[in-house]
């Protein structure tokens, strides 16, 4: 009778440690399983952020596109500095952004052609851009630039081409290299003259001086916009409109 | 080092889920707004990082990638079993090491810090220890 228990308690505790060593090994296949998960998971990712960055392309000197689509769309408009449209015009839409802004160029591209062809271009309204310098570094040179262009009348050229053309932020792509480029496409006729004020004390104090005014109106977040005209309070602060109709109507209301 | 019980690590991963998911709907709303997430103790790093171009993945706000899986994070917290415990640690490894770019982004290239991004950063890391340790300790036991 000893006999047989011991061959049954025997029995038992070999079950007992095959189900230990089985589980055992289960668990270190899952947690290999779940590891190679985890690297698969992030090479996939990985793959994911590359593909979606590359897309961002632009900020090439020597590739600068579409100045001849800026051209066509400014063309016959005045332009004085900063200002797009007649300086008669009674009512002022005042367009803070930064060069650098990736939402400024979806604005410029989207929003405002709209606003330019059915606002600016009769001379019920102008449009004036304002340098808000709040991405980073490269933003004030790209900015001083944009006003040396206005300097020779080709302000909103510059400002369009550079938005056309912009690259991945604070990528230092902003050089002298790629700024003259966006110059030369802007069409500003002379290049020496443009290099020299984009430096200037005047210039740099300008993108400053719109960067704290932008402040001043309250404003947290680019582009802003903000419209002046007969029927305003002095300029009244629009913020981030959500379409060009949007803006159009507060233009209308501020005549 | 004995483990923390199981029941405590989900109940880390589910507090910390839950502040994740508030953290990342505030960028989201904040963002689709047209504005920017306001940095509680002052500055512009804040709506200089959601302004930029990283600020979207595939034209979709990573702020909306952070809240799918904050969610997927809290359900794995509230699951039992094995197929929780590893896509707990799938997904907070993922989160973990979406977050360290991220943060790289902020501190190298955007050359700002937002602290929302930064918080979200903490709690995922916090997640990605606990899912972690819930699956190297607990993975093909029964309890």
């Amino acid at each position: 009778m000893s006999g047989r228990r011991d061959r049954e308690a025997r029995r038992e505790q070999r079950l007992h440690e095959e189900e230990q060593v089985g589980a055992v090994e289960r668990r270190q296949r899952l947690i290999k399983l779940g590891s190679a998960a985890g690297f698969l998971a992030l090479v996939a990712v990985a793959v994911l952020i590359v593909v979606s960055q590359s897309q961002t392309g632009g900020g090439d000197a020597g590739n600068i596109a579409d100045a001849a689509e800026v051209d066509q769309q400014l063309d016959g408009i005045q332009q004085n500095g900063m200002t797009l449209g007649e300086p008669s015009a009674k009512v002022t839409l005042l367009e803070f952004a930064d060069l650098q802004c990736p939402f400024c160029k979806g604005f410029s591209e989207s929003m405002l052609p709209e606003v330019i062809e059915n606002q600016v271009r009769n001379g019920e309204a102008k449009l004036t851009f304002n340098n808000f310098t709040i991405i980073g570094p490269e933003s004030t040179p790209a900015g001083a630039a944009a006003i040396a262009a206005g300097e020779q009348g080709r302000g909103w050229n510059f400002v369009e081409l550079f938005y056309r053309n912009q690259g991945a932020e604070n990528s230092d792509y902003v050089t002298d290299a790629f700024l003259t480029a966006v110059a030369k496409g802007a069409g500003v006729p002379d290049i020496a003259r443009w290099n020299a004020d984009r430096k200037s004390k005047p210039v740099l104090a300008e993108v400053a001086a719109t960067t704290a005014k932008a402040e001043g109106l309250g404003f947290t977040g680019t582009p802003s916009f903000a419209v002046e005209g007969p029927g305003t309070t002095g300029i009244e602060p629009l913020g981030t409109p959500d379409s060009a109709s949007d803006l159009e109507s507060a233009l209308s209301s501020a005549r | 080092m004995k483990a923390p019980a199981e029941g405590t690590l989900r109940g880390i991963a589910t507090f910390f889920a839950t502040f994740g998911i508030g953290v990342a709907t505030y960028i989201a709303i904040a963002d689709s707004g047209g504005g920017s997430p306001v940095c509680i103790a002052g500055g512009h790093g804040c709506q200089t990082v959601a302004e930029s171009s990283y600020s979207h993945l595939l034209g979709v706000n990573v702020a909306v990638f952070g809240i799918v899986g904050y969610v997927l994070l809290l359900a794995c917290a509230l699951l039992r079993g094995d197929g929780a415990r590893m896509a707990g640690f799938v997904l907070s490894l993922v989160g973990f090491g979406f977050s360290l770019y991220l943060t790289y982004l902020e501190l190298f290239t955007i050359d700002a810090i937002c602290q929302w991004c930064v918080a979200s950063a903490v709690l995922m890391t916090l997640l990605f220890v606990a899912n972690t340790v819930r699956m190297l300790a607990y993975v093909g036991t029964r309890r």
